[in-house]
């Protein structure tokens, strides 16, 4: 019984006093360290304090004052993310494009399109495998990155690289799709075709999975809009907000694009881990559409705007303005900020914002009320870049333990096991 | 929703408040074009809630970021909001923009108006050392707690020093050889 606080204490149960358990801040296998500390009461989570920056690298601030050129802060731009490696830079360049003046051919607008639908296939992929792995069912991660290699083939066969893919540039992009390219992507669609039914069912027609993720991790409709959730998370929760939709840049506007919400799919939005599921899967369906559109349609001409280099930084030298660009990412919306004085080679203000920096705060209504061992699989739907369960430091009537992401793990699959148990 | 009428909920909110207001559209797509509206306005620092709220009361309102620099005098903020997601290029872009005095760097928080301002406002507060009147939550977001200077200010003596210290560290902090 906790005697300070009676209502409380009889609203989770009469489990006693409130212990604070930290997460994080490092782990090697993750790729952002984030430092979560819960305030839990026997299994309940009553309480998230969430602390961020241990991976800031004050990116914008190079960009800015290091005397930089606006090219060499493209590339910098490419490296905030590596997931999102196309998504910053068409954020970047389009807000560049707006400040100093710069129109963007057809069909570089359509190979932009491509790369970051692309983009969108392989990290929505990856999230899957993640989050089946929390869950403990290790054989669709294997499943699901197995089949995320032929999107990385696509991607390396159009670009060189598998991530960070340099494509963009201020008036174009640098590589054309040749026409024997174009076949291997075919390929890649009839591929993805074939195989998402057979996803969508290892995913959402599994008691077990269902089982783990429905009501789990809630986030309310009216939560998402007021914290101003992005992308899947807030979609999941039946708002249909896409940065593609809602205000369309590039060539958007001719794929006609919808956002994505659970009804889509017949169910009615919870805004659980098992929505999220659903729209991520669904929007692999959906961009596989869009590639195929584009490269139906695509355009024919030229793939910059400015093909020498000097010139470009001759004209980006004397611009002066400013700009908006943003962009769908896998996660979110992406926006740049950019304000450009003539004379000058390094922008005067770049202001950069990620997904999750928007979905951060729609942690804190998820967590409430949920138990310890579903805190990997929460922590990881919104996003898992930024899950870091490295290790947690219990206090206990003074002692102190450290469990390890194994435990942690540990204790997510057993719930699994458990489940199945129950229903055999 | 339309940009003018984004407009007209501003001017009536603000009135004489609401200075030098200006449509910047653009246009986009290749086979089916689309003009996508920006409006771009300048407001006093203590109108900014009321701005906020007027959009608010329009639609949906989503906070991108409030993006700022040291211009010299004056602390220059951009408040980038969008407004009416959910329909087919119905979104309206609206970006605040407002000067708070070196001197008294403070601007009321809409984090009251809506929730998810908090995040950005925060990130102000660290990086420019401006405040936020009314904000729930102050501590930092991106930076260490007992960081000295506030990087983004192009007048903080102290910060040179202190990216130097960071950079060459090796050779003005390492093992004094005698």
């Amino acid at each position: 019984m906790d005697p300070k606080n009676p209502e409380k204490d009889r609203q989770y149960g009469g489990l006693g006093e409130v212990f604070a358990v930290p997460i994080g801040p490092i782990h090697p296998a993750l790729k952002e360290p984030i430092r979560l500390t819960f305030h839990v009461r026997g299994e309940r989570i009553v309480g998230v304090e969430i602390r961020t920056g241990f991976a800031h690298r004050g990116i914008e601030f190079m960009g800015m004052r290091q005397g930089r050129n606006l090219i060499q802060v493209l590339y910098l731009a490419e490296r905030i993310c590596g997931i999102c490696s196309i998504s910053h830079p068409i954020a970047f360049t389009q807000a560049v494009e707006r400040a100093a003046g710069i129109e963007v051919p057809p069909r570089a607008q359509y190979i932009r399109v491509i790369i970051s639908e692309l983009e969108r296939i392989h990290s929505h992929l990856l999230w899957a495998g993640v989050a089946a792995h929390e869950l403990g069912f290790d054989t669709l991660l294997h499943l699901t990155w197995r089949v995320r290699e032929k999107v990385l083939d696509i991607l390396e066969e159009l670009t060189g690289n598998r991530i960070n893919y340099a494509i963009p540039i201020f008036g174009g992009v640098r590589r054309d799709i040749t026409p024997e390219q174009y076949p291997k992507v075919w390929e890649m669609i009839r591929y993805y075709r074939g195989l998402l039914e057979q996803l969508l069912d290892a995913f959402l027609r599994d008691p077990t999975v269902e089982a783990r993720t429905r009501g789990v991790g809630i986030l309310e409709p009216k939560e998402a809009e007021e914290l101003c959730a992005v992308g899947p998370t807030a979609r999941a929760s039946g708002l249909k907000k896409d940065v593609r939709q809602d205000r369309p840049y590039l060539a958007y506007p001719d794929f006609e694009v919808k956002a994505i919400t659970p009804e889509d799919y017949g169910l009615t939005p919870m805004g659980d881990v098992f929505d999220k599921i659903v729209v991520r899967l669904l929007e692999v369906g959906q961009s596989l559409e869009i590639i195929e559109k584009a490269l139906e349609n695509m355009p024919e001409g030229e793939i910059t705007s400015f093909p020498k280099i000097p010139a470009l930084l001759a004209h980006l030298k004397k611009a002066e303005g400013e700009g908006l660009g943003w962009h769908e990412a896998p996660r979110g919306e992406v926006i740049h900020y950019v304000r450009l004085v003539s004379g000058e080679e390094s922008p005067l203000v770049w202001k950069v914002k990620a997904p999750t920096y928007s979905n951060l705060l729609s942690w804190y209504p998820m967590f409430e009320d949920q138990e310890v061992a579903d805190i990997p699989i929460i922590a990881a739907c919104i996003d898992p870049c930024i899950c870091c369960m490295d290790r947690v430091y219990l206090v206990r009537n003074g002692r102190e333990e450290t469990w390890t992401k194994e435990e942690l793990l540990r204790l997510s699959w057993e719930k699994t096991r458990r489940m199945r148990r129950w229903r055999a | 929703m339309k940009a003018a009428q984004v407009l007209e909920a501003l001017t009536a909110a603000l009135g004489e408040k609401l200075k030098s207001p200006e449509l910047r559209p653009r246009e986009t797509g290749v086979r089916k074009k689309w003009r996508v509206e920006e409006i771009w306005a300048e407001v006093p620092r203590e109108a900014i809630p009321q701005a906020v709220a007027a959009l608010r009361n329009l639609g949906p309102l989503h906070i991108s970021i409030i993006s700022g620099h040291d211009a010299g005098e004056t602390i220059e903020l951009l408040y980038h909001l969008a407004v009416g997601f959910g329909t087919e290029g119905g979104e309206v872009m609206v970006t605040l923009r407002t000067f708070l005095p070196k001197g008294d760097p403070t601007v009321p928080s809409i984090s009251g108006i809506l929730p998810g301002a908090e995040t950005t406002e925060r990130e102000k507060i660290e990086f420019l050392g401006v405040d936020f009147p009314g904000i729930p939550r102050r501590d930092h977001v991106f930076l260490p707690d007992d960081l000295p200077v506030h990087p983004w200010r192009r007048d903080e003596p102290e910060l040179q020093k202190f990216l130097h210290r960071m950079v060459e560290w090796e050779k003005d902090d390492g093992p004094q050889k005698s």
